[in-house]
């Protein structure tokens, strides 16, 4: 499949618990592509994607934080609303359903991770959209 | 020679030639204690006798003892026989008040030791197995009771004590450890220490887990011969009674036998203190029968338990007790409302979302007590929902159980307050506590 792995990371709210992360991170030279945060007053999620997911969620387990790996869509576009709009068009034309959905700048592109609750279905839909999806990088 | 018993006779002995032998041993404990300060004028009072017993039922003329009384006899003001004759003590920590002091003889030891090796065999335990113990040697009964019991029964004794868990791993790696002594939490705790370094617990020697001094429900129970690929097995001791060796689960593993050669067993009511109807809940209440240095006659365990109807089928004729509801003492009224820790914990248990750890708090807001339940999750997820839909199922459920709403809230590793000893539950904050 033409996905790439997502570290979601759960954080109660705890101050100083982000900065950890971002250290323990940081101290192997594991660089963060792009962090979203879904959160409550409570708890939140972190999710992250690195250059280094495996390494990444391996370091963090073993800092005991409770750590998750999953498949998300890549998407890379036009750096621009339209590129952005007509993708999120094709995928619901599709039936696709997003559940949650970020986005970052790389190399002169808008990269967007979207996560569907039926991620093969959203993959072969961008694939037959003529979407770019990426596999990940080096 | 593989028997079945470690004391046939003892263990199987038919209800109305117990009853009789207990009649006897409760004759030969008042006598030993008229010699205590404590309980001789008790009993001149009561008219109580050696000669005045006829049958257990006589059991209900004597005075109650509680932990009040042992505190304010504190140091050895209950003691039947001159210190000449004690051989050890043992203490409890005393958090809330004077500590309790409990003494022994050398017979009272012998017996102790006997009581316990008989609890590990009834659960398969042999001179064969390579018994570790991971309670701490002092004070706490769970030390070197465990220890004399293992070494009676005539298995290799690990005497390796509390803490240090990466020790244990290597003890238990290097000696081949066959069983385990441990409370529930710690067993736990033990398995992810293995985790730790790349072993998984299903892979190690460890076949059997004694599991104790700690409430603890069904479902952790499954949880933790899940997570080992073991045996473990409900034990029941308390130091006023010897410590462990009272009752024990045995290899049915449905309810624990009190060894009723040693205690007179009653269930009563908490607050008028007369017998529940059969197999009702109640606090247990225990009469030692082959101590000397220290009888107590119907100690009010404030445990919570009943006794189990009808015959086990492992052929032991001594009755069993239910897994202890809570205790009296644990009891938490959270706006009118009687709550008991193991009722909370029942219903985290049944969600395999959670880890084991979980903490209770309960403060005042305004003019109301607020209840919050933090539980721990076992594992991260992306879905954000999934976790809201969780933490509305857990209150839910935990509504219909104790009839107040908590607040729920989900924390991850490490958050939850852990000691080396037992598991803290519960938190109370009130301004009234």
């Amino acid at each position: 499949m033409k996905t790439i792995k997502q570290i979601s990371i759960f954080l109660e709210n705890q101050s100083g618990k982000l900065s950890d992360i971002l250290t323990a991170l940081k101290d192997q030279n594991i660089e963060i592509q792009a962090a979203s945060v879904a959160d409550t007053t409570e708890y939140g999620i972190l999710r992250l994607i690195t250059s280094d997911q495996k390494k990444a969620s391996a370091l963090l387990a073993e800092k005991g934080h409770l750590v998750n790996l999953n498949e998300v869509l890549a998407i890379q576009v036009e750096p621009d609303t339209a590129a952005f709009a007509d993708a999120i068009d094709a995928l619901t034309q599709g039936g696709c359903s997003i559940s949650y959905l970020y986005t970052f700048h790389k190399d002169g592109k808008l990269v967007l991770i979207i996560r569907s609750a039926d991620i093969q279905k959203a993959e072969s839909v961008a694939q037959a959209k003529g979407l770019t999806l990426i596999q990940g990088w080096e | 020679m593989n028997n079945k018993y470690w004391n046939e006779e003892i263990e199987t002995m038919p209800r109305k030639k117990l009853e009789q032998f207990q009649v006897e041993r409760l004759k030969k404990t008042v006598e030993i204690a008229m010699g205590s300060e404590f309980y001789a004028p008790k009993f001149k009072e009561l008219g109580i006798t050696p000669e005045s017993i006829k049958s257990v039922e006589d059991i209900k003329r004597f005075p109650f003892t509680t932990k009040n009384d042992l505190r304010a006899t504190y140091p050895f003001g209950i003691k039947s026989v001159p210190l000449d004759k004690v051989v050890r003590l043992h203490s409890s920590s005393g958090t809330t008040g004077n500590p309790t002091v409990i003494l022994h003889t050398q017979r009272d030891l012998d017996q102790w030791a006997d009581a316990m090796a008989r609890s590990m065999y009834c659960i398969g335990l042999r001179n064969t197995d390579i018994i570790q113990n991971t309670s701490g040697y002092g004070m706490f009964t769970g030390g070197l009771g465990i220890q004399y019991a293992a070494e009676r029964l005539g298995a290799l004794t690990v005497p390796a004590g509390a803490g240090n868990s990466k020790r244990h791993v290597k003890f238990i790696t290097d000696f081949g450890t066959t069983a385990l002594h441990c409370i529930p939490s710690y067993a736990t705790r033990l398995a992810a220490a293995f985790e730790e370094e790349g072993i998984n617990p299903r892979d190690t020697t460890v076949k059997t887990l004694i599991i104790g001094a700690e409430p603890h429900s069904e479902a952790q129970r499954k949880r933790i011969e899940e997570i080992w690929g073991a045996k473990a097995y409900n034990n029941f001791g308390m130091s006023e009674m010897c410590g462990p060796g009272v009752a024990i689960e045995c290899q049915e593993q449905n309810g624990m036998h009190i060894w009723e050669d040693n205690y007179i067993v009653e269930i009563l009511d908490p607050v008028t203190l007369e017998p529940v109807p059969e197999g009702e809940l109640g606090e247990l209440v225990l009469t030692t029968l082959n101590r000397e240095a220290m009888p107590l006659f119907r100690y009010r365990t404030r445990d919570l338990t009943r006794i189990l109807p009808g015959d086990c089928p492992c052929g032991r004729t001594h009755v069993r007790l239910a897994r202890f509801q809570g205790r009296s003492d644990d009891m938490m009224i959270v706006k009118g409302v009687n709550i008991y820790p193991i009722q909370i914990e029942k219903i985290l248990m049944q969600f395999p979302e959670l880890a084991s750890d979980y903490l209770i708090t309960i403060e005042t807001v305004g003019d109301n007590d607020e209840m919050t339940v933090e539980a721990e999750l076992a594992q991260a997820t992306d879905d954000f929902a999934m976790l809201q839909n969780l933490t509305k199922e857990i209150t839910r459920r935990l509504k219909d159980e104790i009839l107040l709403t908590p607040r729920v809230k989900l924390v991850g590793k490490g958050v939850i307050p852990q000691t080396d000893g037992k598991a803290k539950r519960v938190n109370d904050l009130r301004n009234n506590h």
